[in-house]
């Protein structure tokens, strides 16, 4: 009588729910955040109408990767910590690359050759 | 034959070994072994974990500025083949690598110039500190040093008749 459940696992039932999921697997890497942001204005694209997403995929916020349904709760997710922790982490130095990664172990930056005539 | 470094540790990856991770926008990330790949899916940042290049290199750990990096260095335009460059590269590969592992010490000594000092300094301070666990207060004021006095400890020898007296069977 009594006794555990060989398959019960709680730490899986606890890291499988929909959020930690999405943080694990679906986010954008940090790296593609950071270029997105650094992008100049006249670069960025209006958002794409997308029927698949909430809100035709225009209330988006692009620290978090995430799309609202509307103006009113994508503002109310701005005031989160979560957000602002994202915002600082952003404004922060660059992310990690294979280039530093080449650096660090000691080779030079790479040489592209010469640049080729444009035609 | 192309030697990649780990995009976590970088450290050399060979042919054969390791583990390549292609992002859904065509970026690569090689980690040698799964130790780095497993930090990489946890998200870790290779600057804060203390073990990797990356954190030795922006806490000035290791020689980050030197002409022989140089060298070795990807490069993305093949080169004609010329046979009398190509040896004298092959001469000059251990030289360029005797120099770099000399300047590699050169650096590791400067930056422990200041350690023995530091260390005298920290172990005075604990004397001066740490005086009354051995020596009493009262005993102090006699005698101020921060030394113990010797002590003389009685030896007896034993008798010589005992010793040489042979085994009874």
């Amino acid at each position: 009588m009594g006794g555990k459940c060989p398959h019960r696992n709680v730490k899986k039932r606890r890291y499988s729910h929909k959020t930690a999921r999405r943080t694990k697997f679906e986010l954008k890497g940090d790296d593609m955040v950071y270029a997105q942001l650094n992008k100049p204005d006249e670069e960025r694209a209006p958002l794409p109408l997308d029927e698949d997403l909430p809100g035709m995929g225009q209330y988006y916020c692009l620290h978090c990767d995430r799309y609202f349904s509307n103006v009113a709760v994508r503002d109310e997710h701005f005031k989160t910590k979560r957000h602002k922790k994202r915002i600082k982490q952003m404004m922060g130095p660059a992310p990690h690359t294979q280039l530093d990664a080449d650096v660090a172990a000691g080779m030079g930056m790479p040489d592209n050759g010469p640049k080729l005539m444009s035609m | 034959m192309r030697l990649e470094k780990c995009w976590f540790c970088s450290s050399t990856t060979y042919p054969g070994h390791g583990i390549q991770f292609v992002r859904n926008d065509a970026k690569i990330f090689r980690f040698c072994r799964s130790k780095c790949h497993k930090n990489f899916k946890m998200k870790r940042n290779p600057r804060k974990v203390k073990w990797t290049k990356a954190y030795r290199r922006v806490h000035g750990k290791d020689m980050t500025q030197d002409s022989t990096f140089e060298f070795e260095r990807k490069r993305n335009r093949p080169e004609r083949y010329d046979r009398n460059l190509a040896e004298n590269v092959l001469k000059a590969i251990p030289k360029i690598d005797k120099i770099r592992v000399a300047r590699e010490e050169k650096h590791h000594k400067n930056r422990m110039k200041g350690k023995k000092q530091k260390l005298h300094m920290e172990a005075v301070r604990e004397l001066e500190q740490g005086i009354s666990l051995v020596k009493a207060p009262s005993v102090l004021q006699k005698d101020p040093f921060l030394t113990l006095p010797k002590i003389k400890v009685g030896v007896s020898q034993q008798q010589q008749s005992e010793e040489n007296h042979p085994m009874e069977e």
